[in-house]
């Protein structure tokens, strides 16, 4: 029995082992956010709906959701519905959409088709996004009403998902 | 019926497989020709139940069978025939089944081929062989079954992947990938023989090395399909990205390439057979690993099959025949003990261990880049990537010295040499070298990488030919004239030899065109307008507008453009958006004008109306790559080509003639 | 309320600026050509977010053509490299750095594959000389591995 192989053998095997179990829970598609506990990033954007501006810091003392899509993004439009019924059941939070590479024509007709019961703003050059760390759309970040980031979720948000979520900032 | 049929098969092959590798273990250790008869008839057994089963599955994705569970998920009646057909790997579970295809072939090819000899050896082989075969059975009658039932039976079904419809290549370059990846299987057998058997004797290594260097030649020219197909299709201008399936794919061509080289040694002077049994053993741990990878849905990658719980089943494999394979390799080491010795660290055969080494730190670090962002995540809960760049980094300073090791080595003689000699073999070929640098130079290369590559590819090269005429120059001083002493040299007697640096040669080319094409690789970002022109590289591209065309799945936005030289037209290209329904985001297809010295690639980044973001990208040498390679594979096939064992005799004139009946 | 808004309203849209997450640019401002390089040099070394592993320079979707235009601007702006990079790190996480900064645990996957170098050339070294002085084994018995060969064999050694 040739001891070096057999330790070295054992460790080698029991390392790559130890790894990839460990990794067999992974999502590969999830990107964790490194701005959940942090101060959500300021922002003023035009709102689409009302043309007026809006600051987010004038949202502080709210629990806030901010909602990432795009008229060009399929998911979205399953999203739409659920995130304007909860929006209407809770005036204690503030719904806010935010679109990026779009134009305000495509927005308003999205818009006057499917529904509105929240400002929705445009982010032109999407440095906003990029400022809040979106990777694809739609992406939901929720934010407490000390202006902290509690949650981040990627993909189209359930009802359910949203309450679960929306819990945390009202922590 | 048919699927009932199939699941049936697959029964079948489970049990077969299992019992037949009971029989062979036991046939082995017992020294039983019976029990080796009747091994090798359940080889057959197994081999034809694989067969026959991805026969009824591909009977029934033909004939549009949707009450077959992996038809209903990948098959349609609106996609042409030959989609239909390489349906069977597109997807995981008809994925498994065909590896199982291949390695029943595999299994009953080289039970059959050695059905006479090695009788010591052959049990232990077969019995690995089918305990591999087992779990591969037991994958597809459980985790992974093709085979379920659908009822009620749908009309329709939504087709393979889009992407997977969208090149030719996808016929050939998975069929490749699985002959490279389950050959690996044969020769883990045969390692695990002479382990089993204590003992690894001279006559064991042809069929040994055989059996490493088919797969290895089927591998080595998938992974370029791959490659192709990546360049051709994903619009990014490169043809690879360090994708952990990629890497996957690479790891055990590194581990054979340095047992092919290893086993020459062992051949030679009888040395180093643990070091070469040890990476016939990782060559196939590692196809198991990389078919983890691929399936687990734990890595993000381009390739990934979709998330399914085969990954832990698969995940429990790799632990149990890694630990077997430590386990034997730690019992049985000692005793392949060694016959021979060197005579000096500075020859041949040194550089052969320099070699091994070289070769193994390359599949250390792709392995360590390629898991270290899990051990990270495990670890400390942290995402984070290793990419490109850190590939890139570590990769070509190893890459750089095999090239080295390329030269230096076979210019050295084998043995000890007197320092006289050795500068004699040595300094000749440097002249080439620097030739070779100077044109370069010549060229406008400035990158100091690419100079040094220049400088050992030329020295390599000179190498490569100077021992191709070594040969030939021997039967010319006897007097043979040129033409059939070239093909006696080369094509009946030196086969081995003759192959094995037509391979080198290509490399040689691989490892220049790899360092051309990406470091004098130009690109230019444009817009233009319908009519507008610009000038690239030497080519002037006018657009000259767009057409769109809408297939049932997907909807295209073809550009169109002229490329001109000089005033002359030389050809249109018309690289495309598409739009698939399945997918997010839209994906490019780019457009390639291959000549000789370069590649002019035209890949669309956005398009609206009449106005086109072009990404133009001009690289040198690049299809000196896909050739290369296919010289690579070519080199490998000659050195395959079996000689006719010869032995001699010497039978005294009154001797008595041996006859069958006496002996036996 | 509505004069908070008319106070808003006059002051400029804005979007979080490079200058609140990493200060002031440290480097000189770049344009034409040597701008377009440097885009290129840094867009390989950030991940796009959304597609499979692939660097933003060489990724065709939205947010990845957007995070590269970021990029081009804060250069001509004058912010250097590392400004940039930690730019975007504060946004996505270490996760959008292809290259593995050199601290921590993540020095690890620098500075293995360099440790197993050196140790396997220490180990070839002392097996080169081990082999060099190893006694020559007596010449093998060619055993009968093939019984037909033995058989012959046998036959002939008889004359």
């Amino acid at each position: 029995m040739n001891r070096t192989v057999l330790i070295i053998g054992i460790i080698i095997v029991a390392a790559i082992v130890f790894v990839l179990f460990a990794g067999l829970g992974n999502d590969p598609q999830h990107i964790d956010s490194p701005l959940i506990g942090k101060p959500a990033p300021p922002f003023a954007l035009k709102s689409v709906n009302t043309g007026e501006t809006i600051d987010l810091a004038s949202l502080r003392g709210k629990p806030v959701i901010v909602n990432f899509w795009a008229t060009w993004c399929v998911p979205c439009y399953e999203e739409h519905p659920t995130l304007v019924a909860n929006a209407r059941q809770l005036p204690n939070v503030q719904f806010i959409g935010v679109v990026f590479n779009d134009t305000e024509d495509k927005i308003n007709r999205f818009l006057a088709e499917r529904g509105s019961a929240y400002p929705t703003l445009l982010d032109a050059n999407g440095k906003t996004a990029i400022a809040y760390g979106v990777g694809g759309v739609p992406e939901t970040y929720f934010i407490n009403s000390a202006g902290t980031i509690v949650a981040k979720f990627e993909g189209p948000l359930s009802t359910e998902q949203l309450q679960e979520n929306l819990a945390k900032a009202l922590r | 019926m048919t699927a009932t049929f199939g699941r049936f098969l697959i029964l079948a092959s489970v049990l077969v497989s299992t019992t037949g590798a009971f029989i062979a273990y036991a046939a082995g250790a017992k020294r039983s020709p019976e029990g080796l008869k009747w091994s090798q008839r359940f080889a057959y057994a197994f081999a034809g139940l694989m067969v026959l089963a991805t026969g009824v599955m591909e009977y029934a994705l033909i004939t549009h069978d949707f009450s077959v569970q992996y038809v209903a998920h990948v098959g349609s009646t609106q996609v042409p025939l030959w989609v239909t057909i390489v349906s069977l790997w597109s997807s995981l579970e008809g994925s498994i089944l065909f590896w199982g295809f291949i390695l029943g072939i595999y299994i009953a090819g080289t039970t059959w081929f050695n059905r006479n000899e090695h009788q010591e050896y052959m049990p232990f082989a077969i019995g690995t062989w089918l305990s591999c075969g087992a779990f591969f059975s037991f994958l597809i009658a459980g985790p992974a079954n093709p085979f379920l039932s659908v009822n009620p039976a749908p009309l329709e079904g939504p087709g393979p992947n889009p992407l997977l419809q969208n090149h030719l290549l996808m016929i050939i370059h998975p069929p490749m990938l699985y002959l490279g990846y389950v050959g690996m299987t044969i020769p883990f057998g045969f390692a695990a023989a002479a382990l089993l058997r204590g003992r690894l004797g001279q006559s064991f290594l042809r069929p040994l090395r055989a059996s490493l260097l088919l797969p290895w030649v089927f591998l080595t020219i998938a992974i370029m399909l791959g490659g192709w197909w990546a360049y051709e299709v994903l619009g990014w201008g490169g043809y690879w990205a360090w994708d952990p399936v990629e890497n996957a794919s690479l790891l055990p061509w590194l581990t054979a390439t340095a047992a092919l080289h290893s086993a020459i040694v062992m051949e030679r002077r009888g040395v180093l057979k643990g070091w070469t049994v040890t990476l016939i053993q990782a060559s196939f741990l590692l196809t198991i690993l990389g078919t983890f990878m691929t399936r687990s849905g734990v890595f993000n990658s381009v390739h990934s099959f979709t998330q399914s719980s085969i990954g832990p089943t698969i995940l429990v494999f790799l632990t149990v025949i890694l630990l077997f394979s430590v386990i034997l390799l730690a019992l049985r080491i000692d005793s392949l003990e060694s016959e021979g010795r060197i005579e000096s660290a500075v020859s041949r055969e040194g550089m052969f261990l320099v070699n091994n080494l070289f070769f193994v730190v390359f599949t250390f670090t792709v392995l360590v880049g390629t898991v270290f962002p899990l051990v990270v995540e495990a670890i400390k809960g942290k995402q984070m990537s290793v990419g490109r760049p850190y590939f890139d980094a570590m990769v070509v300073p190893v890459g750089t010295a095999l090239l080295f090791l390329l030269g230096v080595g076979p210019a050295l003689p084998w043995g000890k040499v007197s320092r006289k000699e050795m500068l004699r073999a040595l300094l000749p070929p440097l002249i080439t070298g620097a030739v070779a640098l100077i044109i370069g130079y010549a060229f406008g290369v400035r990158n100091a990488w690419t100079l040094v590559t220049l400088l050992f590819g030329g020295y390599a090269m000179h190498v490569t030919f100077a021992q191709m005429w070594l040969p030939l120059r021997q039967r010319l001083k006897k007097g043979d004239s040129f033409a059939p002493a070239l093909i006696d040299a080369q094509l009946r007697r030196g086969r081995r030899r003759f192959g094995g640096y037509v391979v080198h040669a290509g490399a040689v080319i691989v490892f220049v065109a790899i360092a051309v094409s990406s470091t004098m690789r130009t690109q230019e970002e444009v817009t233009l307008t319908r009519g507008q022109s610009t000038a690239f590289a030497g080519y002037t591209v006018t657009f000259l507008g767009t057409e769109e065309r809408t297939e049932p799945h997907r909807q295209s936005t073809i550009a169109r453009f002229n490329i001109a030289r000089n005033g002359q037209p030389v050809t249109t290209m018309e690289p495309r958006m598409n739009q698939y329904a399945a997918m997010r985001e839209p994906i490019g297809t780019p457009a390639v004008h291959s000549t000789i010295g370069r590649d002019y690639y035209l890949s669309i980044m956005n398009i609206q109306g009449d106005q086109v973001g072009l990404l133009i990208i001009n690289m040198p040498m690049v299809g000196w790559i896909w050739g290369a390679v296919l010289l690579m594979g070519a080199g490998g096939l000659i050195a395959l080509i079996p000689a006719r064992r010869r032995t001699y005799v010497v039978v005294p004139e009154s001797a008595p003639t041996i006859d069958d009946e006496a002996i036996a | 309320m509505i004069a908070i808004f008319f106070l808003l309203a006059l002051l400029q849209i804005k979007v979080p600026d490079a200058a609140s997450i990493v200060g002031q640019p440290q480097g000189a401002p770049l344009s034409g050509p040597q701008l377009e390089q440097k885009t290129m040099a840094i867009s390989a070394e950030l991940r796009c977010p959304v597609c499979q592993g692939l660097a933003i320079g060489d990724s065709p979707s939205i947010m990845a053509a957007n995070m590269k235009a970021q990029v081009r601007e804060l250069l001509a702006r004058g912010y250097t490299e590392e400004q940039i990079l930690s730019y975007f790190e504060k946004s996505y996480g270490q996760f959008v750095l292809l290259k593995p900064k050199f601290q921590g645990v993540n020095a690890l996957v620098w500075i293995l594959p360099v440790v197993v170098l050196a140790i396997g050339f220490v180990l070839v070294v002392s097996k080169a000389k081990k082999l060099e002085v190893a006694p020559v084994a007596a010449a093998p018995e060619e055993p009968a591995d093939d019984p037909y060969l033995a058989r012959v064999r046998e036959r002939v050694e008889k004359q």
